[in-house]
């Protein structure tokens, strides 16, 4: 009996959801016709990072708000609750469910993220990359924040030149899936195979600290033990950069440091002498790549670009603007747009920039 | 009818137990119904279309909350499903891009996910002085550990040949298959743990395993096969998972084993043992994913939502204990 | 009953010798496959690195022995280090007493409230824990508003931890010593033992349940803020997902250092001897060659296998004592 009861209002609670559903569907399209005529207000510009808790991620969002409500457009911006493609999911299938007009996503996996941006596509929003790409064809442009050649250029470029020339180095890098670490660190390797000039430079080791301090500790020693003729250690990471330079700025090893990192963590660690572990680091503007993406999603959605190779649209006040879609390398015809050269942070213009990111 | 049940056998120190446990799944459903309405009242979006759309990747994961129920209930713990869920997913994607069809990609999917299972209920059956706390704490490292091994450099695979398991992803209109699934294993299960003497040994092991086992119950067959079974369902949520992403990384299905454990827990089932009924779980599933599609919706801090479903998570096991001692506070004044 | 106490003792005891003997194979393998592993700097990184596991360790033992569990630490431990990141980021405070004191404050309160909610409100401990361990971690996130507290910001107190001071060392010698003496000396240590054992029994004898229940989960929080202010202090960062997951490590350390999860036995050296065990580990494997993607994997199965080996020593310790009974 008590069964039956339960299944009852089982049933109940399902009705009403439904109900609740078909008055729901009906006022949000009349939502969307009355805002059609209008250009940028009116309509919905989201911002899905890598993951919450992360100044890199909360500059870009920052960069991209600020351009999406200089417009009069609407921002919504989505951190999900941890580093994962499937926390990017749900908050994805979430906007879907919004009918916002167009979502920039930081990809934390290029492949598991493939099918809810097509399903995205597919419900008519315009869905753009940064930072980290899908799957190009599930989307319609990649804001990248430098090249893969010229990031990976910088990188060995760097190494070459601390390192004087000849001796081991070793990289130590985020998670061994992080998707744009694995291509500069490819890049790097491929630029040093192809050009003679850096044949005495030798790769000993790829090291993972997966973007968390105290593993990044760990491997960095453990680098040091294992290869006593080290010379730089690259780390094209954030977190991993500065708890590289940590450790080798204690131990006062003779062993230097490089690669991609933020200014104000790594304000403590940049210096041309020997108390400083690092003479100097790389990395983009994240702010300046959240605004790209920005005016991008607004070009997207008012028709300017559609994403193939050879559109152009006005960035507004930044640098480059004008800017142009590019063809991927790989030949699918797929567009990116990139930011600039990533910029050098040396202990000349480290104290202006570490406050402001 | 509630003698038939089996959940008398629970060991309970006061009568009434079974107007609490009706009270408690009546509170649930009263709770999904404010829950929808709340949705709707805060998102225009939140409607059935919508909901069924989203809810594939939970649905997934509720999967698990059948298995889990009967490890519970049994007084054991499994906290190995996420890393199976993602070793399933993985596998199942290499095979796939082998060039095998979606037959082999099912059949590897659960086969793989059994085997863990079976491997955790070797392990929990062969050395019971271990908690299965600490077993499936290793498990889970080394299962993750081989999808880690499996996908190689990079981390991350994609299936090159996303059509033939497209009939996972098939609806029946709006209906995702995997809802059906769900609803034909809560009949499944919700008959053997409340109908039949299986359902009852359980109980009976959750209670007292000592007393079960001199009872003539085959306790430790009994845990063997549920902990198969549970490994079975994480392999067919990692199947439906692999079907809706078209591919698999090292951090797919992480934290899905407190997120299922959150489901039962707060649908009365305890983890000591010997309590509870799916019913309650299944719906506080509903509950769960229902609040955070609408928190979702309306943009809420993500972290946020975790720190309410811990508040929540917290509270719905306050309420029976507190609800108690109020009870047996105003019997012993009568008295 | 005097009997059992040193059946029990001399079990216990014959345990911490064969962790000893795990330890010494250990070692002695990860020595010939880089000799280096027993260098003094390595050595002290060991303990420094894993100071945080070692720490949370003694909390998890006397929890543990009260047949109870916390997997809410490494939030607390979040929560409290991002508090004391942040608190210097804004420069409320700079002085390196007063922020460890506030961090254990922290860290001690989120402790009585998982005490007070599992003893007077009768939840079970991994259930609460669960519950504190989202809320606790979802405020690191909150407060911290999508900022680190990074290198700069946390210079001068940084030093405390930093490579080649003695902060840290000396934190955990203190605490070892004085888990020691308590758990074995004093008359707090002995209620731990005796509400783990048999709660209906000290009850009954007089003890309060309910007070030693919340005491052990304020410890436990007590060492969860201060592992949080001192990984703040190691890493000199404050990140909200900080030590994410590690948990499990702490557990693992003590299960595998003997101490039961169905309460009343453990011992401090065994917990030492399973810290130190999970910390070589984590030390080694970068050491020893296995290759990145590969490490997660033998973690597990060392994991496993001394867990096992422990279990099947134990029996047959078990037998061996009973065949001497019999004689």
């Amino acid at each position: 009996m008590k069964k039956k009861v339960l299944s009852v209002l089982m049933c109940a609670a399902l009705a009403a959801t439904m109900l609740a559903g078909c008055g729901g569907s009906s006022s949000s399209s009349e939502g969307s016709t009355g805002a059609a005529g209008g250009d940028t207000s009116g309509k919905t510009y989201a911002i899905v990072t890598k993951s919450a808790g992360n100044p890199y991620n909360e500059k870009e969002a920052e960069g991209f708000q600020e351009v999406i409500e200089a417009a009069g457009g609407t921002c919504i911006v989505q951190n999900p609750e941890s580093a994962t493609a499937d926390a990017q999911i749900t908050v994805i299938q979430s906007l879907i469910s919004q009918g916002v007009d167009s979502i920039a996503i930081a990809a934390n996996d290029a492949n598991a993220l493939a099918s809810v941006c097509q399903e995205a596509m597919d419900a008519g929003i315009q869905v753009l990359t940064l930072d980290s790409d899908v799957n190009s064809a599930t989307r319609k442009t990649f804001c990248n924040q430098a090249g893969v050649q010229e990031v990976g250029q910088a990188l060995i470029d760097a190494v070459y030149d601390i390192a004087g020339g000849e001796g081991q180095y070793a990289i130590l890098s985020a998670t061994s899936q992080a998707t744009n670490q694995n291509a500069w660190i490819e890049a790097m390797k491929s630029i040093q195979e192809s050009d003679e000039k850096y044949s005495k430079l030798e790769l000993v080791e790829v090291a993972y600290g997966d973007d968390e301090p105290q593993k990044s500790t760990d491997q960095t020693q453990a680098l040091l033990q294992n290869y006593p003729d080290l010379k730089v250690i690259c780390a094209p990471t954030t977190v991993g950069i500065s708890a590289a330079a940590k450790v080798l700025q204690d131990q006062k090893s003779s062993v230097k440091l490089t690669g991609l990192g933020l200014p104000s963590e790594m304000a403590e660690y940049i210096g041309a002498d020997d108390a400083h572990s690092c003479p100097y680091m790389f990395l983009w503007n994240p702010i300046d790549l959240g605004k790209l993406a920005g005016y991008a999603s607004i070009a997207l959605v008012d028709g300017t670009i559609t994403g193939a190779a050879g559109d152009t649209f006005e960035a507004g006040d930044m640098e480059n603007s004008p800017y142009t879609l590019t063809e991927l390398a790989d030949g699918s015809g797929a567009s990116e747009i990139i930011l600039g050269p990533p910029f050098q942070f040396n202990p000349d213009n480290i104290e202006e920039w570490k406050s402001i990111y | 009818m509630a003698g038939k049940s089996g959940r008398t056998i629970s060991a309970t120190p006061q009568g009434g137990i079974k107007e609490k446990i009706f009270s408690w799944e009546g509170a649930l459903i009263l709770l999904l119904i404010a829950v929808n309405i709340f949705g709707a009242v805060l998102s225009p979006n939140y409607n059935m279309t919508n909901i069924l759309r989203e809810s594939p990747r939970y649905l997934a994961e509720i999967f698990m909350l059948f298995g889990m129920a009967f490890i519970l209930v049994l007084g054991d713990i499994d906290i190995s499903v996420g890393s199976i869920v993602c070793l399933t997913a993985t596998m199942g994607c290499l095979v796939s891009n082998k060039g095998m069809g979606v037959g082999a990609v099912i059949l590897v999917c659960l086969g793989v996910g059994l085997l863990c299972g079976m491997l955790n209920g070797f392990v929990a059956t062969k050395f019971t002085e271990l908690p299965t706390m600490i077993i499936t704490l290793g498990t889970q490292i080394i299962f993750r550990g081989i999808a880690e091994v499996a996908l190689g450099d990079g981390g991350s695979a994609s299936m090159t040949d996303i059509q033939s398991i497209g009939i996972l992803r098939a609806k029946v209109g709006p209906v995702p298959l995997s809802f059906f699934i769900v609803i034909i294993c809560a009949i499944i299960f919700i008959t053997v743990l409340n109908k039949t003497t299986f359902g009852r040994k359980l109980y009976a092991i959750g209670s007292n395993r000592t007393t079960a086992y001199y009872t003539g119950i085959e306790v430790q067959r009994i845990r063997f096969f549920s902990f198969s079974m549970l490994g079975f369902l994480a392999g067919l949520c990692g199947l439906f998972l692999l079907a809706s992403t078209y591919g698999a990384n090292t951090t797919t299905g992480n934290g899905f084993e407190m997120e299922v454990i959150a489901m039962c827990v707060f649908g009365g089932i305890a983890t000591t043992g010997g309590k509870g009924n799916i019913i309650g779980g299944f719906i506080a599933a509903f509950i769960i994913v229902c609040l955070r599609i609408a928190f979702g919706q309306i943009n809420m801090n993500t972290q946020l939502i975790l720190v309410i479903i811990g508040v929540m998570l917290i509270v719905s096991v306050l309420i029976p204990a507190v609800t108690n001692a109020i009870n047996s506070r105003k019997k012993t004044k009568k008295a | 009953m005097k009997k059992d106490k040193s059946l029990i003792k001399t079990i216990t005891g014959s345990r911490e010798a064969s962790l000893v003997i795990v330890l010494i194979i250990l070692i002695a393998v990860i020595t010939v496959m880089s000799p280096s592993f027993l260098s003094p700097t390595n050595i002290s990184q060991i303990f420094r690195n894993n100071a945080l596991t070692m720490l949370m360790a003694l909390g998890m033992l006397c929890v543990m022995l009260t047949a109870g569990i916390d997997i809410s630490i490494t939030s607390t431990l979040a929560f409290s280090g991002m508090i004391i990141g942040l608190m210097q980021k804004f420069d409320y405070l700079h002085n390196t007493f007063l922020l460890f004191v506030i961090g254990i404050l922290i860290g001690t309160a989120c402790g009585v409230l998982n005490g007070l909610i599992i003893a007077k409100g009768k939840v079970a401990p991994i259930i609460c824990t669960m519950g504190a361990m989202y809320i606790w971690r979802g405020m690191a996130y909150v407060i911290s508003n999508n900022a680190w507290a990074s290198g700069a910001d946390v210079a001068g107190f940084s030093d405390f931890g930093k490579e080649g001071s003695f902060g840290p060392y000396i934190i955990l010698i203190i605490a070892y010593i004085a888990f020691f003496v308590v758990m074995k000396w004093t008359k707090f240590g002995r209620k731990i033992y005796a509400v783990g054992s048999n709660t209906e029994a000290a009850r009954i004898s007089g003890i309060n349940v309910d007070k030693t229940i919340i005491s052990v989960y304020a410890i436990m929080g007590l060492l969860a803020g201060l592992a949080g202010v001192l990984s703040v202090s190691i890493y000199a960062s404050a990140q909200p997902n900080m030590q994410y997951a590690k948990e499990m490590d702490v557990i693992a350390a003590c299960v595998i250092g003997g101490v039961s999860m169905n309460g009343g036995r453990g011992s401090v050296v065994g917990t030492f001897l399973g810290a130190l065990i999970i910390a070589i580990i984590a030390k080694a494997l970068p050491l020893v060659g296995i290759s990145a993607i590969a490490q997660n994997l033998v973690k597990g199965v060392i994991i496993l296998v001394v867990v096992v080996l422990n279990v099947i020593t134990q029996r047959m310790m078990d037998k061996q004592a009973l065949a001497r009974r019999e004689m």
